[in-house]
């Protein structure tokens, strides 16, 4: 019997499904008890057959009878877990609970401030050659204050930059002052936020028009928080 | 161990009686010869019988020289498996006697033990996995051919298919569960245990 014959005709499974008749049945055992591949094929496939009849069996139906269809319980997956509804629904509420207070509590609060004019807490502190001053601030939690910064005008600066550097020694905003040519004093706006409490440092540099930065000097402050 | 091919260096190891030649010699035939006559007898007994007298046979040929084609070794064992069968159902019993020559009986037995349980739980591991690959439909149509044993033509007319998808469909799954078998264990497939 010619191999191809034996693929092509898919008598490995026509031997496994008894459908060969007793001559064909003699000569594919002729064939695969001399062909190692086909040896393999009948082999593997007759433990296949075998096992199917125990795990289909196991599966009978008394088991499945007696089982209730249940519902399919879908399985979430990757990107997917982060909808799934157990967690999706609690965010939510959480998420329209936060746009609920913003709305109805915080931005008005911010709309009546930025509205309505204000006396806020300020200091005037000097950089440079103006020499270090021992400025104190006092403001109440999360207002903002003001800053009269004083730099000397010789430098020839296009611009100035300024950082303010908490008490941890984290920059906490950094801000381009436009340089005027008969300007030494700048106030600068600070918004309100959580601070703490402690000494604050104001670290100058000025830009020149070709872009080049030079340390012009830094100047501290100590901020008080009062309720 | 390594086996590419029944060759001539092969059939001098059974000569000389190599253990590990043998134990491979008569693991990989009384696989297939479990399998071919499953269909032809009924009882474990039986099968047994015919198995054992088929080698005890060969080896005698063996030591009397009268094998010489390496490449028809299959042959030989199939043949005179053809051989014990016709005599057995010519006899109208099991009990074939054996030879009490020593040398006749004096192979590796096949039978089930430790290892043969933890491959065939791996093994039925491997198939559940082919099977739940399957859609439902097809695990039923399976079922009621392999388990239930109804009549496959009937069984394909309830399933509205013809008897070549039944045999693509086996074919399939026997392709699927010898891939996963020989991704874990190699090209040496597993002895048969028969029913």
């Amino acid at each position: 019997m010619d191999h191809d014959a034996v693929v092509r005709q898919k008598m490995t499974e026509r031997y496994l499904l008894n459908e060969l008749d007793s001559d064909a049945r003699d000569q594919f055992e002729e064939h695969f008890f001399d062909c190692l591949e086909c040896a393999q094929d009948v082999r593997l496939g007759a433990l296949f057959v075998e096992q199917t009849k125990v795990v289909l069996a196991e599966q009978a139906e008394p088991a499945m009878a007696a089982a209730a269809p249940k519902p399919a319980i879908p399985r979430y997956t990757g990107l997917a877990a982060l909808f799934r509804p157990a967690l999706a629904v609690p965010v939510f509420a959480l998420l329209l609970a936060v746009l609920a207070y913003q709305n109805l509590v915080t931005y008005p609060q911010l709309q009546q401030a930025a509205n309505h004019p204000q006396v806020l807490p300020w200091t005037a502190v000097n950089v440079g050659t103006y020499g270090a001053n021992e400025a104190t601030i006092t403001t109440a939690p999360g207002k903002g204050f003001l800053l009269f910064v004083r730099i000397p005008p010789e430098g020839g600066f296009a611009s100035y930059s300024a950082d303010l550097v908490n008490p941890t020694g984290k920059v906490e905003w950094s801000l381009t002052i436009p340089a005027g040519t008969s300007q030494d004093q700048y106030p600068v706006a600070v918004p309100g936020a959580n601070r703490a409490p402690g000494t604050y440092t104001l670290v100058v540099r000025g830009t020149t028009t070709t872009g080049l930065q030079k340390d012009i000097g830094r100047t501290s402050f100590d901020l008080k928080i009062q309720n | 161990m390594e086996f590419q091919s029944f060759d001539e260096a092969y059939l001098r190891r059974l000569r000389t009686r190599d253990p590990r030649t043998e134990q491979h010699f008569v693991s990989y035939f009384s696989a297939l010869i479990q399998i071919k006559l499953r269909y032809k007898l009924s009882t474990r007994e039986a099968i047994e019988d015919v198995r054992q007298e088929t080698f005890a046979r060969f080896f005698v040929a063996l030591r009397d020289d009268k094998i010489q084609q390496p490449e028809r070794l299959g042959s030989y064992v199939n043949s005179m498996c053809n051989n014990v069968l016709r005599e057995q159902y010519r006899s109208g019993t099991r009990d074939i006697p054996l030879d009490d020559d020593d040398d006749k009986n004096d192979f590796p037995a096949a039978g089930p033990d430790m290892l043969d349980a933890i491959s065939a739980q791996q093994t039925e591991k491997k198939v559940r996995e082919v099977l739940e690959q399957l859609p439902e439909r097809d695990r039923r149509l399976l079922r009621e051919v392999f388990l239930e044993e109804r009549d496959k033509d009937q069984v394909c007319r309830d399933f509205g298919v013809d008897r070549e998808y039944l045999r693509v469909l086996l074919h399939r799954a026997r392709q699927a569960f010898k891939s996963l078998y020989l991704k874990d264990c190699g090209n040496e497939p597993p002895e048969f245990a028969s029913a």
